[in-house]
């Protein structure tokens, strides 16, 4: 009887234990950036981004954690080892690749300029001179800084800037076309003023990639195997439909 | 009525704290010359990044001297009122300067910027353009809702000290002042807060270095402060650490400068001990 007992805590344990041997992938995540992620009324990480990396753990057979974390200090906390990666709609650019390794690109996005209702700026020519707003680090705050250069705020979480434009003291304020797209367009408060007035078009395409810390492989080729699995089984266009409609 | 000069002797006053150690070996000068001397090191050793981002942060030393100057300003004149207002016995005003301090002090400062420049900010977008006054809330200027906030917060605080600093004055002072002829507010400004002045400065000088660094607060109304010009620079360079540290360092040595400004007007105000 001892014996079965023992036999069955043994095997229990090494069940369990197998179970904790599943690599677990923590991923930091700016969850102020709707619809790509946002936390919901239950307090989660939703969007987008956290669907997919709940698609891909299943897929990839890993387990995700999906880490709120500041936008601001993002990078740094990857830097210094406080998650294995960031899926937090991290444009993949030359600058950053210098920092960081990216996985394949999940995602096309454009830079949005959303304006007042009312305000006459209808192509990017009428931003010259205006004063634009974006979130600090963003591409579209890059892209502030290049068409306005010192006339370009920084601010710490997109919902600002879009508050300062509501509020008459911004001209524009660009962000990736999605985030753009949901704050002017579907927020009750704003979508009364505001609007997405056109896109920027690039120079060449913007993607969106998962960083993972320079030189960490091992986490890389789990993610991007991953993310061709979901991408292969068509999961991954469910869930685009999911968040942006029949496009 | 004929100009009296009248000398009065105010006694021995509060004691005081002895001087600190004179020549190259206190703290200040050590905290000085070390500071100084890192960052000197760390820009001719890596002037990559460390240099480009010290050439980055003047603009936003610029701005954290506005901020800091103005609300120091505001909130000096609002902490007088506060202040007297907490000793005066007339009951409104009594009220009024005791629920300013109660509330004010209650609420964190973060709390106060986001709450005076957006949550007021979405009220004054709908104002007419009617009068200037209109006008000129609607399109306030960041950095005057940073000071505005700043000044009230430590406002508050300073009320508090000015008050402790008038009550810690002998009521024989109030008494003799009066029985030579000088009127309720003469005694105050002539009598009462000269001396009181010595007992407040230093917690004041406290303020003001705290005031100084909470000034990094403002950069979340995209304020340029040196904080923001910081993480301005490291947001595109990626160089987190090494802002860090320079902004650290810079901080330091502005906040040595004010201390040591606080400090000489504390030696030039303690006059038992240079005599």
């Amino acid at each position: 009887m001892l014996k079965r007992f023992l036999l069955t805590g043994l095997l229990l344990a090494a069940m369990t234990s197998t179970a904790w041997a599943q690599r677990t992938i923590t991923f930091a995540s700016d969850c102020t950036w709707p619809p790509m992620e946002m936390i919901s009324e239950d307090r989660e990480c939703v969007g987008f981004g956290p669907d997919l990396v709940n698609a891909m753990a299943k897929a990839g057979g890993f387990e995700a954690v999906i880490q709120n974390t500041a936008w601001d200090g993002i990078f740094a906390g990857l830097a210094a080892g406080r998650y294995n990666a960031i899926s937090s709609s991290v444009s993949i650019t030359e600058e950053r690749k210098n920092a960081m390794d990216f996985s394949d690109p999940y995602f096309e996005v454009k830079q949005g300029v959303v304006v007042q209702a009312s305000s006459e700026i209808k192509s990017e020519a009428d931003l010259a001179g205006k004063t634009l707003g974006a979130q600090i680090g963003t591409t579209g705050y890059f892209a502030a800084m290049r068409i306005a250069g010192n006339n370009a705020k920084s601010y710490d979480e997109v919902g600002l800037a879009i508050t300062d434009l509501a509020n008459g003291r911004l001209d524009a304020v660009i962000a990736d076309d999605a985030v753009a797209a949901d704050y002017a367009l579907t927020h009750p408060e704003f979508s009364k003023n505001l609007t997405l007035a056109f896109l920027i078009e690039p120079d060449e395409p913007e993607y969106l990639g998962f960083a993972v810390k320079k030189g960490d492989t091992e986490t890389l080729e789990l993610i991007n195997s991953a993310l061709a699995a979901v991408k292969a089984s068509g999961e991954y266009d469910q869930i685009f439909k999911k968040w942006f409609g029949g496009e | 009525m004929a100009e009296k000069k009248v000398v009065i002797d105010v006694g021995d006053g509060a004691a005081l704290p002895r001087k600190q150690d004179q020549g190259l070996f206190n703290a200040w000068w050590i905290a000085l010359i070390g500071a100084l001397g890192i960052i000197a090191y760390l820009c001719i050793s890596r002037p990559d990044p460390y240099w480009r981002v010290l050439k980055f942060l003047p603009d936003g030393i610029v701005v954290t001297f506005q901020v800091t100057i103005l609300s120091i300003l505001l909130a000096l004149v609002l902490g007088l009122f506060t202040g007297l207002g907490r000793i005066s016995k007339n009951r409104v005003i009594n009220l009024i300067a005791s629920t300013y301090v109660e509330v004010v002090r209650g609420i964190p400062l973060l709390v106060q910027l986001f709450y005076i420049y957006f949550a007021l900010g979405q009220v004054f977008a709908n104002l007419p353009d009617s009068n200037a006054l209109f006008i000129f809330l609607k399109n306030m200027p960041p950095l005057v809702a940073a000071v505005i906030a700043m000044g009230i917060c430590y406002g508050a605080y300073m009320g508090e000290v000015f008050r402790a600093g008038i009550q810690s004055i002998d009521h024989g002072q109030t008494e003799a002042a009066r029985s030579l002829g000088f009127n309720r507010a003469q005694t105050m400004f002539y009598v009462i807060l000269p001396q009181a002045w010595r007992t407040i400065l230093p917690p004041v000088g406290n303020e003001f270095i705290a005031l100084l660094k909470d000034s990094s607060l403002v950069s979340i109304l995209a304020v340029s402060d040196i904080l923001r010009r910081g993480r301005e620079f490291a947001s595109v360079t990626f160089n987190y650490f090494e802002t860090y540290t320079m902004v650290a360092l810079v901080y330091l040595v502005i906040t040595l400068l004010l201390s040591k400004i606080v400090s000489t007007m504390e030696e030039r105000l303690n006059y038992y001990e240079r005599r």
